[in-house]
Order: structure tokens, then C-alpha cells, then sequence
């Protein structure tokens, strides 16, 4: 086992990362015995584990993923949903519901229409990247209210930050409420108008300066001096 | 532009290069802000822009492919970028430049991730001065890098041909015009497998050999070069106030 590249080393395409047995994850392939990025990125390597964390991407939908849907279209028995990926996401009345729908009896189109918000998780990904969404739940289904931002998707995770300390500290800060979809949109609920632009002021930076270190501390600040009534 | 009465002068040729010398090289990733990926490349005279859009769905419907993801090359010339005013629009030869760039990338991207969708790449000459599809694929793999696809490596190009009985290294419009032999050669440069090779002239089994070995050498300096400014776009910015 030998390893080419510091943890957190910046790669690109076709970099030689390590040679051996490693447990491959996403932004890295094998050819032999050595393992290549295939992306731009930042290399992470954890004992056997070693992936690239990507900086640059768009969505793809995986199971179990949080998401937050635009409706793009309504069917028969259900709606189209835009992903921001390549790929639309199908969510049934049945999903959003989470109860036998009569589709003879009831219309449906009481419930969403085309341009409605809906927050959503990914419950199955096909071979052939169709997507089924499941809306159903606490705190899932139609948004209300609140502020749509998108960022690149990639960022998503920054904005959430280890074990979601950024997204709390925002939350506690801020006194508005934060759902992130890894689909790169998140909502954004609060009372105080200045202080929701000013969480979307935050946002954005945390999109532009996601590889910086000491970031927390930085989004921490702005949002106080914000809150203190600084501009 | 009339012929130059010799093409090469003690071993100099007509911008003072030697044989085996690139022409000043500029690439910078990340130029424009609305398309997914983007680079800028200068190769001597030759400017050139890559955009690239994607993966994304892919119309019309009936290109798409349950299985991969289409990649589609445009390269086209901008109709000031030559002495003079080239028609614009697609033409016999920026169709088929478009189509061996295509195949040129092919086996680099990994299409299979990205059923049903299409990756989307546009290469645009804003100054010609021979050599623009390899200074055009050179760019297009910086941009397919920036927008974040993921490759099996980079992909590096460059020219090369024989001007009076020598073999050169990457060729201007003067030595492709009236020299002998220009040999556009495209290769991954980790693995040295070459992805595109035409010629237009004629080279013995040993010049050609040559050739290749030069064409080789002229694409790691441009995998540096490519590599330098990827990682550029990406360093740690400096902290802001």
C-alpha cells in the first residue's frame, strides 16, 4: 500500500492517488492496482477508505437523499419534479399523501401545482436514473413560506457542516429556521426579513469560500454583527 | 499572405523558434460564469474559447442513450478569426474537426455514470494561426475538468510536421501552409495512448517516428501546463477580510 497524495491534497483528472487495496468511494477509479481521482478535488483518505471530495459537479439523485423539488409538471396520478440535476424526479399523489388515493373521486390538482416548492426524499434510483420521491412525513411535502436560495450542490455539504454544527450555529444565530436538500436549494424560514437576508448573504459566502478553513467562525461573525444591527 | 522565401534560417524558424519548441502557452480555467465548465487557451496566435454545458438532460429525446450519457463537440470558427472573413456556420471541415474531438474524448469521460443525459461542448476560434483543433482540445479538456466530469485523465495535443526537411513542433500558418507535412496529434498524457492522429502530407516510417516522440514530448509540457492551470483556479484563496 502506498499512498501519493496528502489528505486534503488538491487532484484533478487521472492523478495517481495510491496504489493497493483501498476501498474506493465517489471521484476515484481503479486501473490495476492504482487508484486514480476523476475529478477536480480534494483527496481524502481515512485507513483503507480513500475518495475525492468533488468542487465542482451537478446533482445526481441517490437514495435516501434529502431534496427540495420545483413542480415542473402534473400527470394523471402525480407530478414532475426538477431536481436541479439532469435528472426529473416522480413523485406520486400516493407519496405525498401517504394514503390510497381514488383517482376517480378525488383531484388531485388541489394539492400541487406546477411551480410549487416540495421538499422530498429519494426513494429509489433505477438503473436508468428514474427517480421516485416519497413527500410523505413530518416536515415533507409542499413549502410554505420561507426563502428558496440555490447553491452549486457541491457546497451542500459545507452548509451543513460536520455533524450539522454550520446549519446550527446559522439556526441559533440567526433565529431562522435552515433545510438544506442536497440537491443544492435550501429553504430558509424566518420572521425578521433583514435577518433571512442576511442568512442568504451567508449562504452565498459559504458557496464561494467552501474550501477555506475557519469559515464557521467567519459566517458566526457576520451573522452577529447583523443581528447587532451592523450592516 | 505570400510564401516566405525560406521557412527556416540556421536552424531558427520564422517567429525564432527552434524546432522542438512550443509556442508561448496561457491557459485559464473557469472563464465563464454561465456555462458549467469553461477555459481559455492561447497557443501562439491561436485563441481559443471552451464551454461546457452538463451532464443535462438531453434534447431532443430521441438522442439519448438508456445506457451513457452523449457527449456532443461543436468547434467552430469565428468568422474574424481568419486573414480572410470565413462564412460562419458549420462546414465541411469544422463538422469533421467536430467529430474527431468528439472521438478524441470519448474514451476519457466516463459516460456510463449519466445515463439519458447529455454532456455538451463547445469550442470556440476567436484567432486562428494553424493548430486550433489540438489548442481547441486542450481547452475543452480544461473546461470538461472544471465543470467537474469525471475523466479518466486530461487530454493533451499538439502539432507537429516536417517544414524543409525538418521535423518541427507545433507548426504556425506559414509552416502548415507551405511546409511539407502537419501531423495534429492528441494523446492522454498519463498513459501516452494517443486519441487523435491525422496528417496532411507524407512522412517516412522513421520521420514519422520522430514525430511522434516529439508530438509526445510537446504534450507533457502541455499537461503541465493544463495541470497548472486547473490547480490555479482552485488554490486556497487568500483569506478575505
Amino acid at each position: 500500500m502506498m499512498l501519493h497524495v496528502q489528505n486534503r491534497e488538491l487532484v484533478i483528472p487521472g492523478q495517481l492517488l495510491a496504489e493497493g487495496s483501498y476501498l474506493l468511494y465517489g471521484g476515484v477509479f481503479k486501473e490495476g492496482k492504482c487508484v486514480y481521482s476523476s475529478v477536480v478535488g480534494l483527496a481524502e483518505v481515512r485507513g483503507q477508505d480513500i475518495r475525492v471530495i468533488p468542487l465542482q459537479g451537478c446533482y445526481i439523485p441517490k437514495r435516501g437523499d434529502f431534496v427540495i423539488g420545483v413542480v415542473v409538471d402534473t400527470h394523471s396520478s402525480g407530478w414532475i419534479l426538477d431536481l436541479n440535476s439532469p435528472y426529473a424526479g416522480n413523485l406520486f399523489v400516493s407519496g405525498l399523501l401517504d394514503r390510497k388515493v381514488d383517482l376517480d373521486r378525488e383531484d388531485i390538482s388541489q394539492y400541487l401545482k406546477v411551480g410549487d416548492a416540495v421538499a422530498a426524499e429519494v426513494v429509489d434510483v433505477d438503473e436508468r436514473m428514474r427517480v421516485m420521491l416519497e413527500a410523505s412525513g413530518p416536515g415533507m411535502g409542499k413549502v410554505t413560506g420561507g426563502k428558496l436560495v440555490e447553491i452549486a450542490p457541491t457546497k451542500i455539504p459545507r452548509v451543513i457542516g460536520k455533524k450539522g454544527s454550520m446549519s446550527t450555529m446559522i439556526q441559533s444565530t440567526s433565529g431562522c429556521r435552515l433545510r438544506a436538500g442536497q440537491n443544492g436549494r435550501i429553504m430558509i424560514w424566518g420572521d425578521d426579513t433583514r435577518m433571512v437576508r442576511a442568512v442568504v448573504e451567508a449562504l452565498l459566502t459559504i458557496e464561494r469560500e467552501a474550501h477555506t478553513s475557519g469559515l464557521t467562525d467567519r459566517v458566526h461573525q457576520f451573522l452577529e454583527r447583523i443581528k447587532s444591527g451592523g450592516e | 499572405m505570400e510564401k516566405p522565401e525560406k521557412l527556416m534560417v540556421d536552424g531558427k524558424r520564422l517567429d525564432g523558434r527552434g524546432p522542438e519548441e512550443l509556442r508561448p502557452l496561457k491557459i485559464q480555467a473557469g472563464v465563464l460564469k454561465r456555462a458549467d465548465g469553461s477555459a481559455y487557451i492561447e497557443m501562439g496566435n491561436n485563441k481559443v474559447l471552451a464551454a461546457v454545458y452538463g451532464p443535462r438532460e438531453l434534447h431532443p429525446r430521441h438522442l439519448q442513450q438508456p445506457d451513457t450519457a452523449v457527449l456532443r463537440c461543436k468547434y467552430n470558427m469565428a468568422p474574424f478569426s481568419v486573414d480572410d472573413r470565413k462564412r460562419p456556420g458549420p462546414d465541411r471541415r469544422s463538422v469533421e474537426i467536430s467529430k474527431v474531438i468528439r472521438e478524441a474524448f470519448e474514451p476519457v469521460v466516463f459516460t456510463k455514470l449519466y445515463p439519458r443525459s447529455g454532456i455538451d461542448v463547445f469550442m470556440e476560434v476567436l484567432q486562428a494561426d494553424a493548430g486550433t483543433r489540438t489548442a481547441a482540445i486542450n481547452a475543452a479538456a480544461v473546461a470538461l475538468a472544471d465543470a467537474g466530469i469525471p475523466m479518466r485523465d486530461l487530454v493533451s495535443a499538439v502539432s507537429v510536421g516536417k517544414v524543409e526537411g525538418t521535423i518541427v513542433l507545433d507548426l504556425i500558418k506559414e509552416e502548415d501552409q507551405y511546409g511539407t507535412t502537419d501531423m495534429p496529434v492528441a494523446m492522454l498524457p498519463r498513459k501516452k495512448v494517443i486519441t487523435l492522429l491525422q496528417m496532411d502530407g507524407h512522412l517516412t516510417q522513421d520521420e514519422f517516428e520522430r514525430a511522434l516522440a516529439l508530438a509526445m514530448r510537446g504534450c507533457e509540457q502541455i499537461y503541465e501546463a493544463q495541470k497548472a492551470a486547473l490547480k490555479a483556479k482552485y488554490a486556497t484563496k487568500p483569506e478575505e477580510e
